[in-house]
């Protein structure tokens, strides 16, 4: 792990790294140009068939032609997608905090506050000097006058707006020390981030030094035993990179995945499709209609899967049912009725939320099912039945659109409701953006259930052990969609509501998302004190909770500082409550809020 | 500090604030009695929505119409018995661009529904860029909300509130209005209809099926909700 210390980021020359990483990129691109003359100068010239037609000719012109097959391999795998854009990669991302940082130091040195504690739990604390200032001059500095409400003393004869200041002491240290929290929260988000960054990087260039390329055999008398191996392997290398990205072995960031991918033949990127589409589907980096038709693939196996083993334990049971006591407690097969029952409705659940997912996203002919009002495909990104199920579903596709709005769902968020109610939400949220989007635009509205969310309000959604699981994930989900956005970025919203408000938080403070807007709807709190500690810049930081929503009670303590508060530092818009009679937690996309649809709209559609 | 005991206390008290488990709370959190069951509604909803449209002059024609759902939730948790049914009109993208659409509806109907009694519950008017949106929506006696929107589409939303979610089995074919070709290209019901939609049938009389429920069951509160959420 990372041991940068926040004097180490703010001393870091970043500019030094990235041109580094644009050296490499430089000398790959000279180095392929060589690999491409020896190509046509030697193997296509010289060494060509017209020149010389012999079986040891042929033979050194395959050696040389793996040689230069490897060579640029290595030169596009290694050289360019991993140590050049790692290093391009980490100088953006470290470059960014160092940015944030400085300007957290300004305003920290400027309030006489003083930095402690090691890299990865900072304090911020008012220094000696301003707690004498406080305590014992009874001269608090003009700023934590004014945001205490205290009137300064103008001179040390000033003995009434002493005595108000001794009256307010209590006060005062407590303001100082909510920004000093603040402070903190955000000093603590930039060197997570950064962090994150610094090991990221790491991890990539440990992965390429613990896997080095294989080279062709070298001539001699046991070359023809182990060239076929050789070329066998070779053929199998795209399958075992592929496999190694999707397992999380390659360590490589979408953006490298991406690269990575674009690299590949058509004919290369069609078999992994085919033949592996359990590890196309699902990772971030590859184009979405790849991922679609992969994951496409998958569902329809798993459902049969489940089918398949839903039959056996059912005829477990009716063969026990049949005669219990035919050999042992539990019949010839040893097997729990009990467990079978659970099992069969566990499995029964994962089949049926899957069907359900399957059935929304297709159309009746078996292909992807177009959402009718906005005329825009379903696509599926990703799914599982780990837990409460997951699903990560786009209606539009945000490799192509200019706006793209993930919505994360919170407490009891799964496949049944990803195929149900959270899928209907999402289609409301592409249909007000439809209807606000200037002529020509496209919104393509996600719905991220990536994560395994709360099953209950207490104790679990008063945890932020689900958000913090789900954080490197939604991170990665950013980074993808970044990563495959054909033409310019696109205008990127992470929309989160209840308990998604806090994965939002967490995944920006900690690791980082790569989002243009975050919005919170009905928060219980996000993690942090600060919109500043987000990373997205607190003007595009926006919250909304209305007036009914019991939510509001949510103490600080639990999930972290309510993002409608003013201290908050982000923007609030407002959002209508629906029938005194009713809760009003969930009711934002509802007829009751049309203030609040098109404030959201608005905000996706920029 | 707050001591882990207090701590667990308050949060436990903050999330039972939120599923406000008590009698109070539960009426408060049952979503309220509705009219109809989801495959009642949909007659009445159109109906209002087609009376609407005839009262505008020289109506231009809808390009398509959907409908659409939206979860209803019971103690803040969506709630898949309930739902919350949202028909969905909207012009093309050249007749959203006239004034006529844009202004002029907008009086016509605020006028139209002032004249029923309906109450207005949400209007608005925003610039955006070189755009200006407005917004106006109005409540019926028996809880239906019409909202016309006015933005980079103009759209006219009919929805219902939350009811009884209906077997798929059970809702029948509206008709659209506004100029739609029952069963035609921008009829977009196949969701619902995935057989196919019956056109063949005849325009059906909104009213003529429907009868007001009672609603939902009473839902007796239990001492816990660790097993229910």
């Amino acid at each position: 792990m990372s041991d940068m210390s926040w004097k180490d980021l703010r001393g870091l020359d970043c500019a030094a790294v990235r041109d580094v990483g644009e050296q490499w990129k430089h000398y790959v691109a000279k180095m392929a140009e060589q690999s491409e003359r020896l190509r046509t100068d030697v193997i296509d010239g010289h060494l060509s068939a017209d020149n010389y037609e012999s079986d040891t000719a042929d033979l050194v012109r395959e050696q040389i032609d793996l040689f230069t097959g490897r060579f640029e391999d290595d030169l596009s795998d290694y050289a360019d997608i991993r140590v050049a854009t790692t290093l391009v990669d980490a100088a953006d991302a470290l470059e960014a905090e160092q940015k944030e940082l400085t300007e957290v130091v300004g305003l920290i040195e400027e309030h006489d506050f003083e930095i402690e504690g090691g890299p990865r739990e900072y304090e911020v604390n008012p220094t000696g000097h301003l707690h004498r200032a406080i305590w014992l001059h009874l001269d608090p500095p003009q700023w934590l006058c004014d945001r205490a409400g205290v009137d300064k003393p103008s001179a040390w004869y000033d003995v009434l707006d002493q005595a108000e200041v001794l009256a307010h002491l209590t006060c005062l240290y407590d303001s100082a020390n909510e920004l000093c929290g603040q402070y903190q929260d955000w000093l603590r988000a930039i060197m997570s981030r950064a962090h994150d960054a610094d090991d990221d990087a790491a991890a990539v260039l440990a992965a390429m030094r613990e896997h080095p390329p294989e080279l062709p055999p070298q001539f001699g008398a046991t070359y023809d035993d182990l060239i076929d191996d050789y070329k066998d392997r070779l053929s199998e290398e795209v399958a075992s990179e592929m496999e190694a990205i999707a397992n999380g072995e390659s360590d490589m960031s979408p953006e490298q995945v991406n690269e990575w991918w674009e690299s590949l033949s058509d004919a290369e990127r069609e078999a992994l499709i085919a033949e592996h589409p359990e590890w196309v589907g699902p990772t971030d980096g590859i184009p979405v209609e790849a991922r679609d038709t992969a994951n496409r693939e998958v569902l329809d196996d798993r459902i049969g899967d489940l089918d398949t083993r839903i039959a056996s334990i059912e005829a477990q049971l009716a063969t026990l049912n049949g005669d219990p006591n035919a050999a042992g407690m539990y019949g010839q097969s040893g097997a729990d009725p009990d467990e079978l029952r659970a099992e069969l409705e566990e499995l029964r659940a994962d089949r049926d939320g899957l069907a359900a997912l399957q059935d929304r996203i297709t159309d009746d002919n078996g292909d992807p099912a177009v959402y009718g009002q906005t005329d825009q495909q379903y696509y599926l990104m990703d799914f599982g039945t780990e837990d409460s199920g997951q699903a990560v579903v786009a209606i539009g596709n945000p490799d192509t659109a200019e706006n793209v709005n993930a919505y994360v769902p919170g407490t009891t968020a799964d496949l049944q409701g990803a195929a149900g109610g959270l899928m209907n939400r999402t289609e409301t949220m592409a249909y007000d953006a439809w209807r606000r989007e200037d002529a020509g635009e496209e919104t393509a509205t996600v719905l991220w259930m990536g994560y395994d969310a709360p099953d209950t309000i207490f104790p679990e959604a008063t945890q932020t052990k689900w958000a913090e699981d789900a954080a490197d994930d939604l991170e990665s989900f950013t980074q993808g969609v970044r990563a495959t956005a054909e033409g310019d970025p696109s205008n990127l919203t992470l929309t989160g509501h209840s308990y998604g408000t806090t994965v939002i938080g967490e995944a920006a403070a900690t690791e980082g998302v790569d989002a243009d807007n975050v919005v919170f709807v009905a928060s219980p709190g996000v993690t942090v004190s600060t919109a500043d500690a987000l990373g997205v810049g607190d003007e595009h930081v926006y919250a909304t909770t209305n007036s009914l929503d019991p939510i509001a009670l949510t103490p600080d303590f639990l999930l972290g500082e309510n993002p409608n508060e003013e201290a908050f530092g982000g923007s609030t818009f407002h959002s209508d409550h629906g029938s005194w009679f009713t809760n009003n937690h969930s009711t934002y996309w509802d007829e009751t809020n049309m203030a609040g649809r098109n404030s959201m709209a608005e905000i996706v559609t920029g | 500090m707050d001591s882990p005991t207090r701590r667990t206390a308050t949060a436990a008290l903050a999330a039972f604030a939120l599923t406000a488990c008590s009698a109070v709370g539960d009426a408060v959190n049952q979503p309220p009695e509705s009219e109809y069951t989801q495959a009642e509604a949909y007659a009445p909803m159109e109906a209002v929505a087609a009376e609407a449209i005839e009262s505008l002059a020289d109506f231009p024609g809808f390009e398509q119409r959907t409908w659409g759902e939206m979860p209803c939730s019971h103690n803040g948790i969506d709630d898949p018995d309930y739902t919350n049914i949202e028909i969905r009109y909207s012009f093309s993208a050249e007749v959203s661009g006239t004034d006529q659409v844009r202004e002029a509806y907008v009086e016509e109907l605020r006028e139209y529904w002032t004249a029923q009694g309906y109450e207005i519950t949400f209007e608005d008017e925003s610039a955006h860029n070189d755009r200006q949106d407005r917004d106006l929506a109005v409540r019926t006696a028996d809880g239906i909300t019409l909202w016309y929107s006015v933005a980079g589409r103009v759209t006219f939303m009919i929805q219902s509130g939350c009811v009884p979610v209906s077997d798929p089995s059970e809702i029948e074919y509206v008709p659209p209005t506004g100029g739609l070709e029952p069963g035609g290209e921008g009829d977009k019901l196949d969701r619902y209809f995935p057989d196919g939609i019956p056109t063949d049938q005849a325009a059906v009389d909104p009213f003529a099926n429907t009868r007001p429920v009672a609603g939902p069951e009473p839902f007796d509160s239990p001492g816990s909700y660790d097993n229910l959420l």
